[in-house]
Parts: structure tokens; sequence; C-alpha cells
């Protein structure tokens, strides 16, 4: 019903208009009227400045004059005396010379005369401007005030009834004798007031001179405006006036005002302006109260309907009530307390309703619950909130032997529970308190019966809250049979928590399902407790046991220790038991004696190599530096011409002889190899390369390459000179490693291939070197070849006898910047006649 | 050649060609040169003071080079010594030099480098024999003073007037005089400045 919203937007924009019509109309009317006055005196003090500024530029001008260099040139030959008889001269219609026009130059009214007079101020000279004679007051002698000696004066007085502006200033002659005085007239009339007053705009304002005493206007800036002559009460009907004194002008008989005329239709028109502009103000204001207020009601009624709409729609669903109409029509705002009668009349009436139908259902309930206590196997107990028992069930009387009758109203802690149980207890009531903690107050007591005999027992508490009061209703279940069960079954399992060796329990899924006290050390490793998983690979060797229901063994490192594991599957129920060892001590001591062995050999070889080394290079340096030292000496006896020839000789003999000693040395190395004795014994050639490789360990390591080993399945028997054969191995390894250190670490790859060809036992050693230029392989087995700084070039020659002494064959492969292959094949050993099987593993020790 | 005439060469190697190849290189240079085998081949015909220096083998059966530099050192024979290593030898050439070795050089050698270090070692030589020589000399002329004339001596060289020596040791001056006259002649010294020079050569620590 919209017509209520406008009806109230209306009556507030008419409130508005109303009291800004009586509040603001008034305010803007005395800050106009203030605003006015203040203007009006500011535009009347400016107008008295620029007036005086003006006066005050004649006062300038006229010094100017009064100093002029030509007057005092002109005053120089010049003397007045005093009883001279006076008769001025007069310049008519032309300037004298000492006369230039400053005041045209300035924009300033031109004087209608100029005076000259001597020191006493009689006229000596006088310039004429137009046709008017000199002002009969002044036409002899200037008045005496009008002068003076020291400085300018400016007078404005009236001379035969006109009004003029006086100056004078003091005239000196060249030779700075004071000659007189300088006196400039000039009219004040329109003219001069328009050009005191340039710059104004004279519609807005007029400015005029009166005459303090009679109130008469003297001078005006527009005389058809303001006529001369007239008095100012005549034009206070049609203007503003403001009247200031003039600032002191010494010596004038007139005491003159200066006024300023505003026309009164202009200030009316200013103030109807802003009249105007306020009531439009006002207006919008209302209207903007009508607008905003009609939609505000409109927006609110609405909004009321529809919220009373919805909550009919929703008590009419909840409660099954009619609907609560509006009886008659209108304006909700209006209709509301109806509606909300009609609508709690409704509401009682459905409540009522449902009371009725609550109470029906309660008894039924009851009826229910008594049969449930009744059947319960279960004792059933409730209490109140002090704790007396005020229900009790025919199991209850069965498990503590106490009848309904007794138990009523007795305390229940103290009836029915030990001393040591009570403090249990009062925690379960108290944790059955929080509802939102699941399971609520649950737990396993101790009880009593009527004989004092114990029984364990477990009690579930469920709280009743009740208005004002809350009930507790315990459920007690007799678990004797079962805590004995349980008994049992704990001291089974402490068989396994009291071993002294890890024994743990994981189930299909890889988690641990138990742990003893031993294995912690294993749970640290696997960083898992009871209940998580093991790690991955663990739990795939689980599940791997499960699979084929066959114990597993497996080893593990943990904290330092070693311990070999039993995964033992119990297929049935889907567990694997583990069954730990310690063997830390005895893994120690087995590679302890395998790596002293293994170090030992290695120092040996190192060592052997080592001084064969040096002393072949030792060997070596005697008979070349002898050879050296022969041919320096021939050479220097030569250059002395001193050497006897057969001397010479000599030396020569020598030097062939020591030549012959080195070459003789280097046969005997070679030799040296090839004449070692046989030394043969059958061995797996695949062990023999485990062992070159495990002496290799540091060198590897440090080179930081892994040697990738691809051994044959099966054993390779040969029969050959183990340190000689270790030694090809070793030198064809280490040549590799060399190799691989001139190569970025990402890159070094070093395999080792053993295999069975028929007869024949056949080892690769693959590098990922820089490879060997095509040139250099054909002469790679020759003695004295060597890429490596600081090789002998010997390792590769020497390893060809060797290889050939045991009918093999030793070869290289190679592509430039992409590695080399070493193949080394010997003949397999003949088979064997006794039955050792397990002969490959044994390995004769080395020394 | 600035080395003496009698200077020689003492070359100590077990090896006869390389022995008998230096002896040829360094004769062609015109020094005069002496081997020996082993160093006790050596030690038998060496005196002390004789002009020259050794050029050893590090690398000998029986004394070795290095023990054979010991036991000069320790014998207080100045000898310069010269020593030849093999290939490899280096930790041992640096023992040899912080024992006190001239040079050590390494085989196979540049000849001149050889030729050089030999002549430093003959020049070195001669410089201290020298020095020796001057400071026994004086030894021998000191040791023919009497304690009161060696108590003189060391006031007269100390700077002490024969007034002040007179007060010291409670003489007249004329005796003072007397003991000053036969100082100067016993120790051959022409004049006061000779006889200070003389002190200063004897003992040098005094000079601190």
């Amino acid at each position: 019903m919209p017509w209520i919203a406008i009806v109230v937007g209306l009556a507030t924009g008419i409130a508005v208009w109303t009291v800004l019509d009586q509040i603001q109309t008034r305010q803007v009317d005395k800050i106009f009227g203030q605003e006015l006055q203040v203007q009006l005196d500011l535009r009347a003090r400016e107008s008295l400045i620029r007036f005086d500024r003006y006066l005050s530029s004649y006062a300038a001008t006229t010094r100017l004059l009064a100093n002029y260099r030509k007057l005092s040139e002109y005053l120089e030959p010049l003397f007045w005396s005093d009883d001279e008889a006076i008769e001025p001269v007069v310049y008519k219609d032309f300037r004298p010379q000492w006369l230039p026009d400053f005041f045209e130059r300035d924009a300033l009214t031109p004087p209608s005369h100029v005076l000259l007079t001597d020191a006493y101020g009689r006229v000596r000279e006088v310039f004429q401007a137009g046709s008017q004679a000199v002002p009969t007051e002044i036409a002899d002698q200037a008045p005496t005030q009008w002068l003076d000696r020291h400085d300018v004066r400016t007078v404005i007085d009236r001379l035969d009834e006109r009004l003029y502006l006086i100056t004078s200033d003091a005239a000196e002659d060249a030779g700075g004798y004071h000659m007189g005085y300088l006196v400039v007239l000039v009219p004040v009339d329109a003219t001069f007031m328009v050009a005191s007053q340039r710059g104004i705009d004279i519609e807005r304002a007029a400015v005029a001179l009166v005459d303090s005493d009679e109130q008469r206007i003297l001078a005006s800036l527009d005389p058809r405006v303001i006529g001369l002559d007239s008095t100012l009460s005549d034009w206070s009907e049609t203007h503003v006036i403001t009247s200031q004194s003039l600032p002191e002008y010494e010596g004038s008989d007139s005491n003159l005002l200066f006024a300023t005329f505003v026309p009164q239709s202009r200030v009316e028109k200013m103030s109807r302006h802003v009249r105007i502009f306020e009531r439009r103000q006002r207006f919008y204001a209302a209207a903007v109260f009508v607008i905003v207020f009609t939609g505000l009601i409109y927006l609110v009624s609405s909004r009321l309907n529809r919220v009373l709409k919805r909550m009919t729609r929703f008590s009419q669903r909840a409660l099954g009530i009619p609907e609560p109409g509006f009886q008659r029509g209108g304006n909700q705002l209006v209709l509301l307390e109806d509606w909300i009668q009609h609508f709690t009349q409704l509401v009682l009436r459905a409540r009522e309703e449902m009371s009725r139908r609550h109470q029906a259902a309660m008894r039924e309930s009851e009826a229910l619950k008594a049969a449930m206590m009744e059947a319960s196997l279960d004792a059933i107990v409730t209490l109140d909130h002090s704790g007396r028992v005020i229900e009790y069930n025919p199991s209850a009387e069965r498990l503590f032997g106490v009848g309904r009758p007794f138990a009523l109203g007795a305390v229940f802690v103290e009836r029915f529970l030990p001393d040591v149980a009570r403090p249990a207890f009062k925690r379960l009531l108290d944790r059955s308190r929080h509802r939102h903690r699941e399971p609520l107050g649950r737990g396993e007591l101790i009880a009593l019966n009527a004989d004092g005999g114990e029984i364990p027992v477990e009690i579930s508490i469920a709280p009743i809250e009740r208005v004002g009061e809350r009930f507790f209703t315990l459920y007690i279940h007799d678990i004797s049979s079962r805590k004995q069960a349980e008994q049992e079954i704990k001291s089974l399992a402490r068989f396994a928590s009291e071993s002294p060796h890890p024994i743990l329990r994981v189930n299909a899924a890889g988690l641990i399902v138990y742990a003893n006290n031993a294995s912690r050390p294993l749970l640290r490793a696997w960083n898992a407790d009871p209940g998580e998983p093991l790690p991955e690979d663990w739990g795939t060797a689980v599940a791997a046991a499960l699979e084929t229901a066959q114990p597993l063994e497996r080893e593990l490192e943990a904290g330092g220790q070693v311990y070999s594991l039993l995964l033992a599957p119990i297929r049935d129920l889907g567990y694997v038991n583990l069954y730990a060892r310690d063997i830390t001590a005895v893994r120690r001591a087995e590679q302890e004696s395998r790596q002293h062995q293994a170090e030992l050999v290695h120092v040996c070889r190192l060592s052997t190599m080592g001084e064969v080394a040096t002393g072949m290079a030792h060997e070596l340096n005697q008979p070349l530096s002898a050879i050296v030292n022969y041919a320096n000496g021939c050479v220097r006896r030569l250059q002395g011409g001193q050497g006897q020839p057969e001397e010479l000789v000599g030396a020569m003999t020598q030097i062939t002889a020591q030549a012959k000693r080195a070459s003789e040395i280097i046969k005997r190395l070679r030799a040296l190899v090839g004449k070692q004795p046989p030394a043969r014994a059958e061995v797996d050639l695949n062990h023999l390369v485990r062992e070159v490789c495990s002496f290799l360990e540091f060198e590897t390591s440090r080179v930081g390459v892994a040697i990738e080993l691809e051994l044959s399945g099966e054993a390779i028997p040969v029969c050959v000179d183990l340190v000689q054969v270790e030694q090809v191995l070793l030198n064809l390894v280490g040549n590799a490693l060399d190799a691989l250190e001139e190569r970025p670490e990402s890159e070094r790859r070093l395999r080792i291939r053993t295999e069975l060809e028929d007869d024949w036992a056949h080892v690769e050693v693959a590098d990922s070197g820089p490879g060997i230029d095509p040139e250099h392989l054909k002469r790679l087995f020759d003695p004295f070849v060597t890429t490596k700084e600081g090789g002998m070039g010997m390792g590769l020659a020497i390893s060809q006898t060797i290889v050939e002494n045991h009918e093999g064959r030793i070869w290289a492969e190679s592509v430039l910047g992409q590695g080399s292959t070493f193949h080394l094949r010997l003949p397999l050993a003949p088979p064997v006649r006794d039955d050792a099987g397990t002969r490959a593993d044994v390995l004769e020790p080395i020394d | 050649m600035t080395a003496e005439a009698n200077a020689t060469v003492f070359i100590v190697d077990d090896d006869q060609a390389m022995r008998t190849s230096l002896q040829w290189l360094i004769e062609s240079t015109g020094m005069s040169v002496k081997t020996y085998d082993s160093a006790d081949a050596f030690l038998a015909d060496y005196y002390p003071g004789r002009a020259g220096c050794l050029l050893l083998d590090v690398r000998m059966p029986g004394m070795s080079g290095l023990e054979l530099q010991a036991y000069l050192a320790r014998e207080g024979f100045r000898i310069p010594v010269i020593l030849i290593t093999g290939h490899g030898d280096v930790a041992m050439a640096v023992r040899a030099m912080k024992a006190g070795a001239m040079d050590f050089i390494e085989k196979p050698f540049h000849d001149e480098d050889l030729l050089r270090s030999l002549r430093n070692a003959l020049d070195h030589d001669q410089k201290t024999r020298a020095n020796r020589l001057a400071r026994a000399d004086i030894a021998r002329r000191l040791a023919e003073l009497t304690p009161r004339e060696h108590e003189v001596m060391a006031m007269v060289t100390d700077g002490k007037s024969n007034k002040e020596i007179a007060a010291a040791l409670g003489v007249s001056a004329k005796t003072v005089e007397a003991h000053r006259a036969r100082v100067m002649e016993k120790m051959r010294a022409e004049s006061l400045a000779e006889l200070v020079r003389m002190a200063l050569i004897a003992a040098p620590e005094a000079l601190v």
C-alpha cells in the first residue's frame, strides 16, 4: 500500500521545508548583511588609498620639478632683492625652459598653474596652462603655511570657489642657495577624480570629496550621477554612502571628507540573488527527504510483509497451525499487532496438542524400558546425582547377591566397591560427563558382592541429564572368566617379551603388530613403532615369505649392529614372525680377517712393483749418466783442442760399453717375468676378478667409480700363476682407472665381464675413458710405450709376456673418445678328476 | 779459475763406469780429480786440511754417502760436499742439504750444472780454509803470551790507556809499557790497529 509511504514522505518533506525556512533564511540574511558591510568598507578604503597615492605622485613630481637641473641653472644668475617691486612674470601658451612636461608623462592631470616664488613666498614667475588666471588669493603672495623649506607640502583647498590641489617644494640655484619655492596648482574636478580612481568600475561605485561642515559635495567622479553642490542626505536614499576623513593635509582651511557611493539598486540585486539561491537549496533538500522517506517506508513494509509470510509458512509446516492471516487490508506496519496476537494464539494451541502426544509416548517408552531392565543379562543400576541407587534390576541382584529392597537408597560406591576401585570409578563418572568423548565412561573395575568377594567387572556409565538433576545409568558386566583367559594369554606372551633376541610380528599389510623390548634397535633403524608399517623393502620381503609360506633369512644393519632375521610366515593368520639374532661380532671378525688379508696383499703387491720400478730407474741411470759424462768430456776436450786421439777412443769405447750395459739391464728385466718358476693352481677366474676388485677398492672410491661386475653364472676354472694373472688384471683395471680420471666424474664407467667360451676363459675390462688413438693401439703392447706421465710403458708389455706364458692372448679395442676394452683369454683348466665341488671357492693363500 | 792449483775433486762412487766417466768429464776442465770406490777408501787417503771438495754418490754399499757426510761433520772436517742422487731420491737429498751439503745433483745431470757446482764448492773451500789458517796462526801467537801479557792485550784492544791499565793492574806505567811492547813483538803486530784486528779474528764473539 504505497500511499502511506507517500504521505509519510510528504510530511517529512514539509517539515524539513518549514524548519529550514525558520532557521536558514534568517541566518543567510544575517551573513549576507555582514559580508556586504565588509565588502563596502573594503571598497571605500581601497578608493581612499588610491586617491591618497594619486596625491603622493603629485608631491613626487613637484619635488622632481623643484630639483630640476635646468631650474637651478635658470636660478643661478638671478637675485630677487627684498625690496624690489613685485610684478610676476607670466608665461602664457608656452613653457618656460625650467618647466619640462613631467605630468603628462606620469599620466597625471596637468596643472593649471605653476608658480615660482622667492624665499619669502612672493610670486616671481607664473606658468599659466589655460585661459584661467592665477586665483587671486595666491596671485602675489603664496601663504607661508603652504611652504616648507625642507619638505614637499600637499594641500587641497578652495581658491576662488574652486577646489585646487596645491603642492610646493623649495627651489635652489646651482650653487645650492635657497632661491624660493615651486608651487603647482591642479584643479580638483571630475577629470582629476577619474584619474585618481583609474581602474575602478565607475558603474559600481562613485567617489566624491565632501565638505564635512556643510555635507556638500565639492568634487565628484561623475558629476552627471553625483551632482556638485548637492548634500549627502540627497543621496542616502538611493546609495549606500561610506565617508572617511582624508589623511591630514596641513595648511588646508577646508575640512574634507572622502565619500564612496554604491548604488542601492546593486545591493538589492545581489541580495535577491542570494535569496533565490537559498530557496532553491531548501526545495532540493525537502524533495530529497520526500523521496528517501517514501522509498524507505515502502522498503520496510514490503520487507516486513515478506518476513511475516515466511514465518507463516514456517509455522504452518513446523507446528501444523492454520495460516495466521490479516483479517483486513492495510499497511503491514499498522496491522502487525493484530497479526502477532493471532499467531500467538495458534502457536499456544499447537503446543498443547504436542504436549499431549508426548506424554502418551513417554508412557509407552517407560514400559519398554522396564522390560529391558528386567530382561537384561548385564546388571543395570541407576544412580542419582549423590550416588545413591534409585534403580536396580534382577541381574544386579544376581551379580551382587543383594536384594533390590536392600540396594535401593544405598550409596553405590560404599556398598559395592572396594576402596581401591573407588578413585577409578570417580574418574569414569567424570569422563562420562564429557559426551563428546568416545567411548563414554567405560572401564574395568573390581566390585564387591554381598559376601565381600571380589568380582572383576566392566562398567559402562551413561549420564542422563534431567531438568536440574543428573542421573547415571551403570551397565555392569561380569568379566571374571574373560580375565582369567586374558591372564593365561598374557603369561604366554611374556615368552616373547622376555626374550633377549628381537622378536616381532608383522601382518600381511606390513604393519608391525608386536615388537618385544629387545627389538628397539630394529624399530629405530626402520624408523617405525608398533602399529606402523615396515619400510617398503622389508614389506615386500614379508609379503614374499607369506606368498611362498617358506621361512626367509635376511640381514639388517641397525645402529652399528648386524642382525640376522628369520621371517617365519604363519599363513592361516596372515602374520609373519620375525626372529632376529645379533651377529655383529661374528661379522666383524669375518670382515676384519678378510680386510687384513686384502690390505696385506695390496701393500705387498704395490711395494714389489714400486721397488722394481725404482731399482730399474737407478740401474738404468748409472750407464746413462756415464755415457753422458764420457760424451761431454769428449766434447770439452775436442773444443779445447787438448784431447789425444787414443784417449778419446778409450772414452768412446766406454760409451759403447755403457750403452750395452743399459740394454742388458732391460733384457734382464723382461726376462725376469718369464724366468719365474711356474707356481700354478686351479682357481675360479671370477674369484680372481673379485679379489682384484677388492684390492682396488681404495683406488675406485678415490676415482669415484663403482666397478660393474658381470660375472658368468658358473665358475670358470683356470690353472694359472695367481700372482701373475692378478698382476695382469690389476694392471688392466689400474690403467682403466687412470684413463677414467681424465673424464668428468658423471661419465666414469668401468665394467668387467667374464664368460666361458668353448675351451676358453674370457675376461673383458671396458672403460669409458678417452680411448686410444689407432696409431698408438698398434704398438700398445711394446715395451716403453706409454701415454701416462711418469709411466714406464712396461705394464702391458709385462702383461703380454705373462699371458703368453699361460698360452693365452691379450688384446685391446678402442674407439677414440668413447673408451677402450681390453680382452684377456686364457685356456680352461683340464677337467678335474677329484670331486671337490667347492674347489673354486678355496683359494691358496697368496704371499 | 780462482781455485788453488792443488785443489782436488774427490769422487766417491761404487760404480766404476760412473767414477771414471765423471773423472773424464771433470778433468776436461783442468781440475785435478781423485776417485775412490768406497767411503772407507776415501777416508784412508784423506787428511784434514786438504784443499778440494767431495763429490759423493748417495747410494753405495758399505758406508753410504749420507753416512760419510755425517761422519765428516762429526769429525770437524770442513770439506764441502756435493751429493749425486738417483731418480726419486729427493727426500734423501733434502736430508743431505739439511745436514750441510753444499749442493745435490740429480742423475742424469747436465754437465754445466755439475761443473758450476764444483767451482762454487772449491771457491768456498778456499775461502774458509784461508780464514781458518789465519785464525790458527793468531791462536799460535796468542799461546806464546804470558797471563799478564794476555790481560794487558785485552785491555789495550779494549781502548784503555797505559795509565788506566797500570791503575787496574796495580803496577807502574813503565811496566805496562814494557808488557805492551812485548805483546806487539810476540803478536808480530806493526800497529795497535793490527793488534785489534787480530784480537777480533781470534775471538769473533767479542764483536757482539
